[in-house]
């Protein structure tokens, strides 16, 4: 019994790994919560649903993201790059007039009710481990969690990319004068958060089932996940996701009551103790 | 028991390795231009930092009128009469000139804050922005809305830093005049932190000079400015 | 402005309250105008935040919603009389809110509005799940006693009187916060809100004067909550829920935050919206998110800032004075 829950805590921490890398790049980088990712994360879900109507879960799985990533692009350079000099909070307003527009727009195209994937048929069955049979489909989304964590630690230390996106987290002024195209360098990593949101969206759908309300459900803890792991700190992200994973799930089978309430008083009191994070503001 | 309206005594702040200030001394008497120079990053700024409260000491004491404020914060060393103007302007944005001068003048006068505000706007030439907001002012009335809101009221110690920053030579000269003539006017004892040779020189009754956190010399204008180790440190050809 | 235009004002809001109330004869309609006008308290409330603390907070509902649940839960048990209860209602969330406030104030930028977003959804949550009294995700009855501050129910609810209750009530939030904020309180806090180290050069203690602000725009959205379930008699989980705190966000932006009638303003606009719309009606929220934009992007000051400067032919508007976030 124990074996499950812990193997769930893995599965919805790899989910917020990649859900949450995204949020935080688009911290590091535009300096904006993005309050509208929630719904990032359903839109590519829905997407994800339509073209594996059309074609197959693995086609969806490339294609959601890629247009998601466009979105991004598009977000980007019409809305955060336009509104860089505002206030923060100014910014945090217009991605949630955002989420609303994205929710209209899902319930609108897709309906109010609660649709299902499955799971692509060569992952519809068990595997076993120790003695307990495990969903292999969940083992994969385990693999897409390491997989991205491990990609974007890779990128971000070992290419030039990444290390233009390091120094311009941390100092976007100096980047800029010393060459580094810094809109395109934001275009495409509000782009590539995007995706990540969409490919979030895409892998939960087959275990978690589509509804309007899953944006809802997964920002909140998105944002516990970011605030307690470090405005803008990937690595933070990480362990916050794989930690907020683990007392959900467990916390829901032993400790109903505290597990709900639980990661927002962390958050909180992380807030009031060190208002940027453990890990502070570096990517 | 001495008669300095503020005094300080071995001030030291260290901080992670960086020694801004290590062991300065010095006092302003009643009714006394003091100015500060030094190079840039001689701790001129942190000694303004460290009188006020704004930064706490290593080591060492300030004294207000004779009284031990060091352990004292912002607010209450305000309530003593010790009052700042800032080097990068320093205001309220939204709020109206006169409002903000007036609430300024508040903490050191309750019953009088309208007069004192009225006052210290005509003084500074601010009567015809006093009902506009001050994100409208021009740079030059921002500066002086600045030295308004540390001004009004009348201090007993007021700490000028670099008040004559981005003013025109004439400029800088007028408010110069001007600032020496009403603070003696109405008794008010300043330290002056500042560039400008030639403001520094011409008004202040003292001069303290800075090099690498610590006094290097200290006394009349003329003397100091003779000083050998202060023109090598610090003046060149400018003196 | 002064006094005289101040009071000037209410009396002519009210005047056309009162007229409203009289001439409106559907009941419907009047029920609808009731709605807007609780939401126009509520959005008060959150406006004096942004207003004078420059603070955005996402998690206003559950003041909202707290409300309604005591007067529920102390109906149900008959603690004390029902004028008690509203009374100790709004004192206790005063309290309270100045408490968090305290902590929570402290917070800089962006940070406090997640936290204000995460605590607004730990309360909704605690009431999904709990079963027993407040019954949960089906929400509970406010059974209102036979008369309430000498006013006997039957009168209480008729669809005029009810409304002209809760148009009263918005004036007189309007009137006090536009006579309180006129004076030295306002001016403290408008300092702390621009230029919070200034403030303490120039002699002002910084927290005090922002956790009150903050309790005060708690209880102003309390007191909608109670105005909400007098009005409707029942009370749920969903009036806990942050897109409950976001709508009124809305309302404040779009209506703008610097008038005091402004959020007032954004929450008719918004009911207005939602009811006039025909046939896009199930897409308002859409087109109320574009709204947001646009007015963001536009003219930051809102509906209430674009009227004021058509009339005196001032060109451009500020954007709020928030407090910068230290994350940076």
């Amino acid at each position: 019994m124990l074996t499950i829950n812990l193997f769930n805590g893995l599965v919805y921490g790899a989910l917020l790994i990649v859900m949450c890398s995204g949020l935080a790049l688009i911290y590091g980088l535009r300096r904006v919560v993005n309050f509208a990712h929630g719904s990032l994360y359903m839109l590519g879900a829905y997407l994800g649903y339509s073209i594996a109507l059309q074609s197959n879960f693995w086609v969806a799985l490339v294609a959601a993201p890629a247009v998601m990533a466009l979105f991004g692009v598009l977000l980007d350079r019409y809305g955060f790059r336009l509104l860089q000099d505002r206030d923060p909070l100014t910014v945090v307003l217009v991605t949630f007039g955002l989420l609303l527009v994205i929710e209209d727009f899902v319930q609108t195209v897709w309906g109010k009710s609660n649709l299902t994937v499955d799971a692509p048929a060569a992952l519809a069955r068990s595997v076993d481990f120790f003695g307990t049979p495990l969903p292999a489909y969940r083992i994969g989304v385990i693999v897409v969690g390491a997989l991205v964590a491990l990609g974007l630690t890779a990128w971000l230390r070992g290419s030039k990319a990444g290390l233009f996106v390091r120094a311009a987290s941390t100092d976007p002024t100096t980047t800029a004068m010393q060459g580094v195209n810094t809109d395109a360098l934001s275009a495409g990593v509000v782009g590539l958060g995007t995706a990540l949101a969409g490919l979030a969206g895409v892998v939960a759908a087959p275990f978690l089932s589509l509804s309007p309300a899953m944006s809802s459900d997964v920002i909140i803890d998105s944002f516990v996940v970011v605030v307690v792991g470090g405005l803008g700190s990937l690595a933070g992200a990480f362990i916050a996701a794989m930690v907020l994973g683990m007392v959900q799930a467990l916390g829901a089978v032993y400790l109903p009551a505290l597990s709900a309430v639980l990661p927002f008083v962390i958050m909180v009191a992380v807030l009031i103790w060190k208002p940027a994070g453990f890990a502070g503001s570096r990517t | 028991m001495n008669d300095y309206v503020l005094q300080a005594e071995d001030v030291a702040i260290h901080y992670g390795g960086v020694m801004a200030l290590d062991g300065v001394s010095l006092t302003l008497a009643r009714g006394q231009i003091r100015g500060l120079i030094g190079p840039n990053g001689a701790g001129k700024s942190t000694v303004i930092d460290a009188i006020t409260g704004r930064r706490r000491l290593t080591r060492g004491s300030v004294h207000l009128g004779g009284q031990d404020v060091t352990t004292l914060g912002v607010v209450e060393r305000r309530a003593r009469g010790l009052s700042r103007s800032f080097q990068r302007t320093s205001i309220f944005g939204q709020m109206r000139v006169r409002r903000q001068v007036e609430l300024a003048a508040h903490s050191m006068n309750p019953q009088g804050c309208v007069a004192d505000a009225e006052a210290v706007l005509q003084e500074l030439e601010l009567l015809p922005r006093a009902d506009d907001v001050a994100e409208d002012l021009g740079y030059g009335e921002q500066r002086r809305l600045d030295l308004a809101l540390a001004l009004v009221g009348r201090p007993t110690v007021l700490l000028l830093d670099e008040p004559m920053a981005g003013l025109s030579v004439k400029e800088s000269l007028d408010l110069a005049r001007h600032l020496k003539a009403l603070t003696q006017r109405w008794n008010v004892s300043v330290l002056l932190v500042e560039h400008d040779m030639d403001v520094v020189f011409g008004i202040s009754d003292a001069v303290t000079v800075f090099e690498l956190g610590r006094v290097i010399a200290s006394g009349e204008p003329a003397a100091v400015r003779a000083d050998p180790r202060v023109r090598e440190a610090y003046l060149g050809s400018a003196a | 402005m002064t006094i005289f235009r101040i009071g000037l004002g209410a009396a002519c809001a009210l005047a056309v309250g009162g007229a409203v109330a009289a001439l409106v004869g559907s009941g419907t309609v009047l029920s609808l105008l009731t709605q807007a006008v609780v939401y126009a308290v509520f959005a008060s409330g959150v406006g004096l935040l942004l207003k004078q603390n420059g603070m955005v907070s996402f998690g206003h509902a559950l003041y909202f919603g707290v409300s309604g649940y005591a007067m529920g839960i102390a109906l149900e048990l008959g603690w004390m009389p029902a004028e008690l209860a509203v009374v100790a209602t709004l004192a206790a969330v005063a309290v309270s809110a100045f408490v968090v406030g305290l902590v929570i104030v402290r917070v800089p930028g962006v940070a406090f509005s997640m936290m204000t977003l995460a605590i607004g959804q730990m309360f909704y949550l605690t009431a999904s799940r709990s079963r027993g009294l407040t019954g949960g995700a089906d929400g509970m009855n406010v059974n209102w006693p036979a008369t309430l501050f000498g006013v006997p129910q039957s009168l209480l609810h008729q669809p005029a009187v009810l409304f002209l209750v809760c148009w009263c009530a918005m004036v007189l939030v309007v009137l006090g916060l536009g006579l309180l904020l006129r004076g030295r309180f306002g001016s403290v806090t408008e300092a702390v809100r621009d230029n919070e180290e200034r403030a303490r050069f120039i002699g002002v203690r910084t927290l005090l004067p922002r956790a009150a602000i903050y309790a005060l725009s708690a209880t102003i959205a309390a007191l909608a909550g109670m105005l909400s379930v007098l009005n409707t008699g029942f009370i749920s989980p969903e009036a806990l829920h942050w897109s409950v705190s976001g709508v009124a966000l809305m309302m404040v932006v779009v209506g703008g935050y610097k008038a005091l009638w402004g959020p007032p303003l954004g929450a008719i606009v918004y009911f207005l919206f939602k009811d006039v719309l025909g046939d896009w009606a199930s897409h308002w929220m859409a087109i109320f998110g574009v709204a947001l934009i646009t007015v963001i992007v536009f003219s930051p000051t809102g509906l209430a800032g674009a009227l004021q400067r058509l009339r005196r032919g001032r060109p451009a508007a500020s954007a709020p004075a928030t407090r910068p976030a230290s994350a940076h």
